[in-house]
C-alpha cells in the first residue's frame, strides 16, 4: 500500500522465474481444462461415441437453453447475487471491524455463532426456516435474500475481519487529526484502503446468490427460477448435453468475469 | 421420483421441527362439490404454477406450446416450474402445510408412485375432486392403473395424465438376437460379461428392474403378493438377491460399481460401454435416436412375460391457492384434443390414459392416424401381458435388501 520495494529484497532467480511459470501454467490449466469440454458441448449438435470431436456443430443447445428461459433465469441469478452482495458485504464488514478490534465480548462465541451456517447442511436450514418464514407471511423473495445473506456472511466476515485486523487505524486518526470528519474519513480514507477486501467479500457474497439452489426454490416457492433451477432440472436427464453446456457456461462466465474485475481492483490498490 | 427416501427423512425432519406447533391433520381436503361451470368461472384469471421434473425436453415443450395457449384460451395462465426431482415440490408443499399456508406456491405437481404415497399420508393433496372432471368420461373407470398409484388408492386425489411402460432397450447392431424374456436377459447378461449393468437402488429406474426380477425370478408375473408383508419378503426376496449376486461379477466394471442413476447408464449406452439401458418413460426415445444420443440401431426389448406399467398424474396440493384453476388444466390434459396431441412422438410420445373405445368417431380416429415412432412400438404391443406394479411398500425393503445383499455383501 504506496510503500517501496525493499531494495534488499533478492530478486528472482531466472530458474525459480521459470519454476513459478510453470506453476502458474499449470494452475491455469486446471482450471481451464474442465472448461474445455463445456465449451465443445455447448456448440455440439451431435457427439456420440466414440467420436473425439462433436460431429455437427450448431446452436441447438443454445436455442433450448433460451427456450428453457435463460435469459430471465440469468437476470433473476444476477439481480440475486448482487442483492445478497448488496446486503451482505456492509454487515460482514461492519462485523468484522467489531470483531477485530475486540470490542465484542465473548467475540469467539459471537463469531461461532456467524460461521454456523457453514456447517448446517442448507437443506436442512432451508426446509426447517421455509416453514417458519411461512407462518410469518414473510414474502418469498424477501426470505431467499434473508436466508442467502444469512449463508453468505460467514464468508463477508471471515474476510472482512482479518482485513480489519491488518488495517493500520494510524491514517484514520491522522485524517481525523487534519480536520476530516468520521464520514469523510470512513469514505476517503478507510473504504479506499479496504476496497480490494471489501470487493473480495462482495465477489463472494455474490457468488452465494448467484449459485444457490434449494433455497432459491424451496423457500422462493419456484417463483424466482434462477440459472441453477435450469441447469439442475435439465441436467438431471440424458440428452440434454449441448442445453446443459450452454446453461453451465453462462454460470460460470460472469463469475470469471467479477473476479477479473476484483483482481484488478485489489492490484490497483496494491500499486 | 428417485429420492424417496430423502423425502421420508425431509417428511419426518419437518415433522420434528415442528413439534410443540399445531400439527395439520393428515386427513386429506376435499375439493368443494358445485357446478363445473362455477370451477370455470372460478378458474378465470387465475395462474396455475405446474411443478414438474424439467429434464424431458420434450416435455417442457408440450406444456410451453401446446397446453399452456389452450389453457390461455379458458383463462388459466400455466406457469411451468422446472425441478430436478418432483420431491422438490412435495417439500414445499409439506412446508407451507406445516405453516397452514392456503394460497400456496404450487398448484399442480406432475406425479405418482413414492412422492404421491408421501403426500397422500401428510394430506398434501386435494381430494375428491380428479373424478368429477367432465373429460373424466373417456377413461375406463375399471383401469386398474388409474385405480391405484404403486398401489396406493387414487380416489379422485388426482387426475391421470400418461401411461408409462417399464421398457428394455438394446442396440440391435450390438445385440443381434435379443432375449425374449427377462430370465433370458440375465443368462445373456451373464454370458457376455461387462456388457449390462442397471442403476443402483434406490434410483426409481434400477428400483424398477429390481422389482422386475424379483417377479422373474418368483416363477412369473402374479406370483408375489402386491400388498407388502415380511413373510411375502421373506418367501421370495432371498431368491432375487442370490440372482443378481451371482449376475453380479458378469457386470459392467465386474460389478464393483453401479451406474448412479438411469441417466449414467444411457451414457454408458449411449457411448457403447453396455449394450443396454431401461427406462420407464419410453417416450422419450424416438427424440434421442432423432438428435443421435444414442444409435439408429436402439430398439425396445419386449419381454413375452410383459413389464410392470403405470401411470403418472397431475395433483393438486391441499394448500394451493388456485385450485379451481388447477382443476381446469387438469381436465384440458385429459381432453381427447390434448391427449392426442401429447400421443404423437413428434410432440411428446406419452401414452394416453383415455379408453379409445369410449371416445367419439373423430377423436378415435385421430389417436389411430398418430404417426408411429420408428423406436417405439406403439402400447398395446408394449403393455401386453401388462404386470401390475407391486405396492410402494415393496421399495424400501426390496431397495435396503438389495444394498446389503448384492452391494456390500
Amino acid at each position: 500500500m504506496g510503500l517501496r520495494k525493499d531494495p534488499r529484497a533478492p530478486h528472482h532467480s531466472h530458474a525459480r522465474g521459470g519454476a513459478l511459470h510453470a506453476g502458474h501454467a499449470a494452475l491455469a490449466a486446471w482450471l481451464v481444462l474442465p472448461l474445455v469440454p463445456l465449451v465443445l458441448w455447448a456448440a455440439a449438435d451431435r457427439w456420440t461415441a466414440p467420436a473425439v470431436l462433436p460431429q455437427a456443430w450448431g446452436t441447438a443447445g443454445l436455442r433450448d437453453a433460451v427456450d428453457a428461459g435463460a435469459g430471465t433465469g440469468f437476470l433473476r441469478s444476477t439481480v440475486l447475487g448482487l442483492v445478497v452482495a448488496a446486503l451482505a458485504t456492509p454487515l460482514g464488514a461492519m462485523a468484522g471491524r467489531a470483531l477485530a478490534t475486540h470490542r465484542v465480548p465473548l467475540g469467539g462465541a459471537v463469531l461461532a455463532v456467524l460461521l454456523s451456517p457453514l456447517v448446517l447442511p442448507p437443506f436442512a436450514v432451508a426446509l426447517g426456516l421455509d416453514v417458519l418464514l411461512l407462518r410469518l407471511g414473510v414474502p418469498s423473495p424477501v426470505g431467499v435474500v434473508l436466508l442467502l445473506t444469512v449463508a453468505a456472511l460467514p464468508y463477508t466476515t471471515v474476510l472482512m475481519r482479518a482485513a480489519y485486523a491488518a488495517h493500520d487505524r494510524g491514517f484514520e486518526d491522522e485524517a481525523r487529526t487534519l480536520g476530516a470528519t468520521a464520514r469523510q474519513t470512513v469514505f476517503h480514507v478507510q473504504l479506499p484502503l479496504l476496497a480490494p477486501a471489501l470487493a473480495g467479500a462482495a465477489f463472494l457474497a455474490f457468488l452465494v446468490g448467484w449459485s444457490d439452489y434449494v433455497v432459491t426454490l424451496l423457500v422462493g416457492g419456484g417463483q424466482l427460477v434462477t440459472l441453477p433451477l435450469l441447469v439442475a432440472s435439465a441436467a438431471a436427464a440424458t440428452g440434454n448435453e449441448a442445453q446443459v453446456a450452454v446453461l453451465s457456461l453462462s454460470s460460470v462466465l460472469p463469475p470469471l468475469v467479477l473476479l477479473v474485475a476484483v483482481g484488478l481492483v485489489g492490484r490497483r490498490a496494491r500499486a | 421420483m428417485a429420492a424417496g427416501r430423502r423425502r421420508s427423512i425431509t417428511a419426518g425432519a419437518a415433522l420434528l421441527a415442528l413439534a410443540g406447533c399445531a400439527a395439520p391433520s393428515s386427513e386429506a381436503p376435499e375439493a368443494a362439490d358445485r357446478p363445473w361451470d362455477d370451477v370455470l368461472a372460478e378458474a378465470d384469471g387465475q395462474t396455475v404454477d405446474l411443478w414438474m421434473y424439467g429434464g424431458d425436453e420434450a416435455g417442457n415443450a408440450y406444456v410451453d406450446d401446446v397446453l399452456a395457449p389452450a389453457a390461455a384460451g379458458l383463462g388459466v395462465t400455466v406457469r411451468r416450474v422446472p425441478v430436478a426431482d418432483t420431491g422438490d415440490a412435495l417439500d414445499r408443499v409439506l412446508s407451507e402445510r406445516q405453516a397452514g399456508v392456503t394460497d400456496g406456491e404450487v398448484d399442480l405437481v406432475w406425479v405418482n408412485g413414492e412422492n404421491y404415497a408421501t403426500g397422500r399420508q401428510a394430506g398434501a393433496w386435494l381430494c375428491d375432486w380428479a373424478l368429477d372432471l367432465p373429460n373424466r368420461e373417456h377413461t375406463d373407470p375399471d383401469d386398474p392403473l388409474l385405480e391405484n398409484d404403486f398401489g396406493v388408492p387414487v380416489e379422485g386425489c388426482e387426475s391421470p395424465w400418461h401411461k408409462a411402460q417399464f421398457t428394455l432397450v438394446y442396440d440391435s447392431a450390438r445385440v443381434p438376437e435379443p432375449p425374449t424374456t427377462l430370465a433370458g436377459v440375465l443368462d445373456w447378461a451373464q454370458a457376455n460379461p461387462g456388457r449390462f449393468t442397471y442403476p443402483a437402488p434406490p434410483d426409481f429406474t434400477g428400483s424398477v428392474f429390481v422389482r422386475q426380477v424379483l417377479s422373474s425370478v418368483a416363477a412369473g408375473p402374479g406370483e408375489v403378493p402386491l400388498e407388502y408383508s415380511q413373510e411375502a419378503y421373506d418367501e421370495y426376496a432371498p431368491a432375487l438377491f442370490d440372482r443378481l449376486a451371482e449376475l453380479d461379477p458378469a457386470l459392467w466394471r465386474g460389478g464393483e460399481t453401479y451406474p448412479q442413476s438411469q441417466q449414467e447408464l444411457d451414457r454408458l449406452f449411449a457411448d457403447g460401454e453396455v449394450d443396454m439401458t431401461m427406462t420407464y418413460g419410453p417416450a422419450t426415445l424416438t427424440d434421442l435416436v432423432a438428435d443421435g444420443t444414442v444409435p439408429p440401431t436402439t430398439r425396445v426389448l419386449t419381454l413375452e412375460e410383459g413389464t410392470f406399467g403405470n401411470a403418472s398424474f397431475l395433483a393438486i396440493p391441499s394448500t394451493s391457492g388456485d385450485a379451481a384453476g388447477a382443476q381446469v388444466v387438469a381436465d384440458l390434459a385429459l381432453s381427447p384434443e390434448q391427449q392426442v396431441a401429447k400421443a404423437d412422438p413428434g410432440t411428446w410420445g406419452q401414452f394416453t390414459v383415455l379408453d379409445l373405445e369410449r371416445l367419439d368417431e373423430a377423436d378415435r380416429a385421430a389417436f389411430e392416424q398418430l404417426p408411429a415412432s420408428p423406436v417405439v412400438p406403439p402400447y398395446e404391443e408394449l403393455s401386453q401381458n401388462a404386470q401390475a406394479e407391486l405396492s410402494a411398500d415393496w421399495v424400501g425393503p426390496l431397495d435396503e435388501g438389495w444394498r446389503r445383499s448384492v452391494l456390500a455383501p
